[in-house]
């Protein structure tokens, strides 16, 4: 009878449990160099991370920010406290419970200045975090927040997985990560691939049984893998590979849109570039369209924000492609035509153009605008740097002319950074106090018709400031097996809605 | 360790041909004995002087290559800080826990008496705070197992061939020649298309099914490591260098004075064209040891072997100097000690290198 009862018990519970099959098989260029949210550095770590670790708060499908391991909060009046109580329902990868502990230590592990992680900035507005009881959290901000939960995504890191607040990368947690997310690590393998397997205990228990991280170098063969049957799923396809994947009757593409742009940044401590008039003449001789065809398809931009953000002024117009104009305003900037060559002086008038190598069809783009520029008289140079030649000769000794690459921000679109005299990413030597006033308004205020209205108009001052012509942003797409069902796509963070996603 | 022969006859009679040895037609009448006092402590001593030089260019060799990496990655654009975002915020924080703050010298002889511990320090960016030996070790086991069965591979393929080829005119070697000066990454790259593109249309036609080695070099197979140590072996020019070298060896032993008295005597041959072939063959090893090591690098990239080749290519690209200062005394040691490896073989079989002088 024992038995029976036991039996049909389990049937029972197999019968409640959603259908689970399948191993899910993705590619990155790079597999991730550590498993832990606090030092990430790279987007294959970013998406990684979603998959083992969860925030506070996450996106919604709208990406509206919800609750996660929150259960609800409520904000003080003057918005500098809330009191967030936590879901009582969750459990680490290990089956220890997840408790106040956990998130007061996170924020504290991320601002303590030994821990030296490079997401600090993520919690520096949190002046205190304490603990209430078990499952309640009282956070207190620097200034008033008014959306606070959209800056409560983070990932939350176990309290008992670390010895005091200092976390050092050499911790074995590094490589023995625990989170509370859909996924729990197995195995790093020896092809560099990491293994993930569903955890059971997670409220809402995944539908795929297993999740696999490819590391697949070179990106021209990734689409070729897919085709192959040998991955299930691609985060981005290149531009050039739609076409054989939109032809193929087992791979499904799944648009989506990102808050990435590209752009032509001048080095503004430099002559010529500190004169509008020549920036100008820059922004009139690119033949953006023509740039763009063929690397794919977007939207062209005339500043900062992609075209679907609320910040995005759709009044601003475009700079448009025309060499008349751009050629008075080479002679307003002194420069002086010989024959069908721009003279600086006695000397042929010459510029470089740098690239990002990793930047995906930026060979392209660079070729042709060097074509471009040259047509019209201009002579051009030509360079591509690797990662850390970037990050030293652009970013630390602003050691360029003009530059091509591209930013991509999450939600909050905060462009303070780049274009703020102070912003530590602001390496064009952009300068311009409106604009300043206006970037700190939007940061501070509690009004969000306000910081439209702030950012619009900087939108617009930077337009007609011209530290960069502003290019496009692509449309991207993810391609997955069309095994693969209930696809829906973070355009950030990719993997948000894994746990519905379903494998015939 | 070559020396000028001491005593012709003891040359000729164990068929060691040297350009330094006289012509003389003497009959083969085997080994004549030594002294017997002399032959031990002579032969310990003779075996130390003569290890003495390959020892110390061993030690050399590895201090020279780990100083000129060193110097290479100071020297190179950009650092580990740069690879974090947020870095110059934290700069003098991460400098000064990752020992950057101190002066190229200090760093490298901080590595050097670190690395005599057994400590190779910890990755900074290529994977954030693993050990390098920890990180290196299975690498390096991936590695070898595609370089050794390369190296083993490529003498008895060159030395076959060149069997063959000796005796025949130059345009003999052309077809090895052609093979071989494939650069590897080009033949990877081929042998990989063709291969996939083949199954993959025999595949979709219904005429097979899905091998276990499909796609590659995605899938970890038999199939991907014998073409991986096919294409080292061949490619870039690792087999026809070393036929042309055993070409040569097999042209002149065969002209050799002593084989001509051998063959009078009616005694075989064979006895006398191996170990002169010992010598100029270990050598050749030796010296392909660095080519193979060169290609093992884009060969790993291209077929997706995780080793230390391609450990090195990531490390240096994200400024990790722990781990591309680690993999340098890998590859420096394991190219001195092949190095070492084949003097010792040729003292071994030499007995004029053992000679005191």
């Amino acid at each position: 009878m024992k038995t029976s009862l036991l039996l049909h018990a389990t049937a029972l519970a197999t019968l409640s449990m959603p259908a689970f099959a399948g191993t899910l098989r993705y590619a990155e260029d790079q597999a991730p160099g550590i498993v832990n949210p606090i030092f990430s550095t790279s987007m294959p770590e970013t998406r990684l991370n979603e998959l083992i670790f969860e925030g506070l708060y996450t996106d919604n499908q709208e990406l509206m920010s919800v609750p996660c391991l929150a259960e609800s909060a409520e904000v003080s009046e003057d918005r500098t406290e809330m009191l967030i109580h936590l879901r009582q329902d969750v459990s680490w990868h290990d089956g220890e419970r997840f408790t106040a502990q956990d998130v007061v230590f996170t924020i504290e592990a991320m601002k303590d200045r030994n821990t030296l992680s490079p997401e600090l900035g993520r919690v520096s507005w949190i002046k205190k975090a304490e603990i209430v009881d078990d499952y309640t959290v009282k956070l207190r901000f620097d200034r008033p927040e008014a959306r606070p939960e959209d800056k409560l995504l983070f990932k939350i890191l176990p309290a008992h997985g670390f010895d005091g607040t200092t976390v050092k990368r050499t911790d074995s947690f590094r490589n023995n990560p625990i989170g509370t997310g859909p996924y729990r690590l197995v195995r790093y393998n020896d092809d560099n691939s990491i293994s993930m397997e569903r955890w059971l205990d997670h409220r809402n228990p995944a539908h795929l049984d297993q999740i696999t991280m490819r590391e697949v170098s070179d990106k021209n063969y990734q689409a070729k893998l897919l085709v192959y049957e040998s991955l299930e799923s691609l985060v981005r396809v290149l531009p050039r590979d739609l076409a054989v994947l939109q032809n193929n009757r087992k791979v499904e593409l799944y648009p989506y849109q990102t808050n990435s742009w590209w752009y032509l940044g001048f080095n503004l401590n430099e002559e010529p570039y500190n004169n509008i008039d020549f920036r100008r003449a820059i922004a009139h001789l690119v033949d953006v369209d023509t740039l763009l065809a063929p690397i794919g398809t977007g939207d062209i931009l005339t500043g900062p924000y992609v075209k679907s953000s609320p910040f995005y002024n759709h009044d601003v117009p475009e700079w448009t492609h025309d060499p008349d104009l751009a050629a008075m305003y080479l002679e307003q900037a002194g420069f002086t035509m010989e024959g069908d060559q721009w003279m600086d002086g006695d000397e042929p008038l010459r510029i470089t153009i740098t690239a990002h190598q990793a930047l995906e069809s930026s060979q392209e783009v660079v070729i042709n605008l060097q074509s471009q520029l040259q047509s019209a008289g201009i002579q051009v140079d030509v360079g591509f740097l690797d990662e850390a030649t970037w990050k030293a000769r652009v970013w630390r000794e602003r050691d360029f002319e003009l530059i091509l690459s591209q930013w991509t921000f999450d939600r909050n679109e905060d462009i303070l950074d780049q274009f703020h005299k102070g912003g530590s990413r602001n390496f064009t030597g952009f300068s311009n106090a409106d604009v300043d006033k206006l970037l700190e308004l939007a940061r501070e205020t509690t009004d969000p018709q306000e910081k439209k209205t702030s950012l619009r108009e900087a939108h617009r001052i930077i337009h007609d400031e011209l530290p960069m012509v502003f290019l496009w942003t692509l449309d991207s797409y993810a391609a997955l097996s069309t095994r693969v069902g209930s696809v829906v796509i973070h355009p950030f963070y990719f993997f948000t809605y894994v746990g519905d996603w379903t494998m015939d | 360790m070559p020396t000028e022969p001491q005593n012709d006859t003891t040359a000729l009679a164990h068929g060691i041909d040297s350009p330094m040895s006289p012509v003389v037609a003497t009959p083969f009448s085997g080994p004549p004995e030594l002294p017997p006092s002399s032959l031990p402590l002579r032969s310990i001593l003779g075996l130390f002087l003569a290890m003495g030089k390959p020892l110390v260019s061993f030690t050399l060799t590895l201090l020279g290559a780990l100083l000129l990496v060193q110097l290479l990655l100071w020297a190179a654009p950009g650092d580990p800080v740069d690879l974090v975002p947020n870095g110059e915020s934290m700069r003098s924080a991460l400098e000064q826990e990752w020992g950057l703050d101190k002066s190229p010298a200090r760093r490298y002889w901080s590595f050097v008496t670190r690395a005599l511990r057994g400590d190779l320090g910890y990755s900074l960016t290529f994977r954030p705070g693993a050990q390098v030996l920890s990180l290196m070790t299975p690498a390096a086991l991936r590695s070898l197992q595609v370089l050794l069965p390369a190296l083993v591979l490529v003498m008895p393929m060159g030395l076959g061939l060149a069997w063959f080829t000796a005796g025949h005119t130059r345009l003999s070697r052309r077809p090895i020649q052609a093979l071989s000066v494939t650069p590897v990454f080009l033949m990877a790259f081929m042998v990989v298309h063709l291969a996939n593109e083949t199954t993959f249309t025999l595949m979709e036609a219904g005429r097979i099914s899905r091998p276990d080695w499909f796609a590659l070099p995605d899938t970890d197979s038999w199939l991907k490591l014998l073409l991986s140590i096919l294409i080292l072996a061949v490619g870039s020019g690792s087999l026809a260098e070393v036929h042309a070298a055993c070409e040569n060896e097999i042209r002149r032993v065969r002209n050799s004075t002593f084989l001509d008295a051998a063959k009078a005597r009616g005694a075989s041959v064979w006895p006398h064209l191996l170990p002169n072939l010992v010598g100029p063959l270990s050598a050749v090893a030796s010296s392909r040891v660095v080519f193979l090591m060169g290609g093992l690098i884009i060969v790993e990239k291209v077929m997706h072997l995780n080793g230390v080749g391609a450990m090195l290519w990531q490390a240096c690209l994200m400024r990790d100097y722990p781990v591309a200062l680690g993999i340098t005394v890998l590859a420096a040691a394991t190219v001195a000690g092949t190095r070492l490896l084949a003097d010792i073989l040729r003292v071994a079989v030499d007995p004029r290198l053992r000679e005191i002088p």
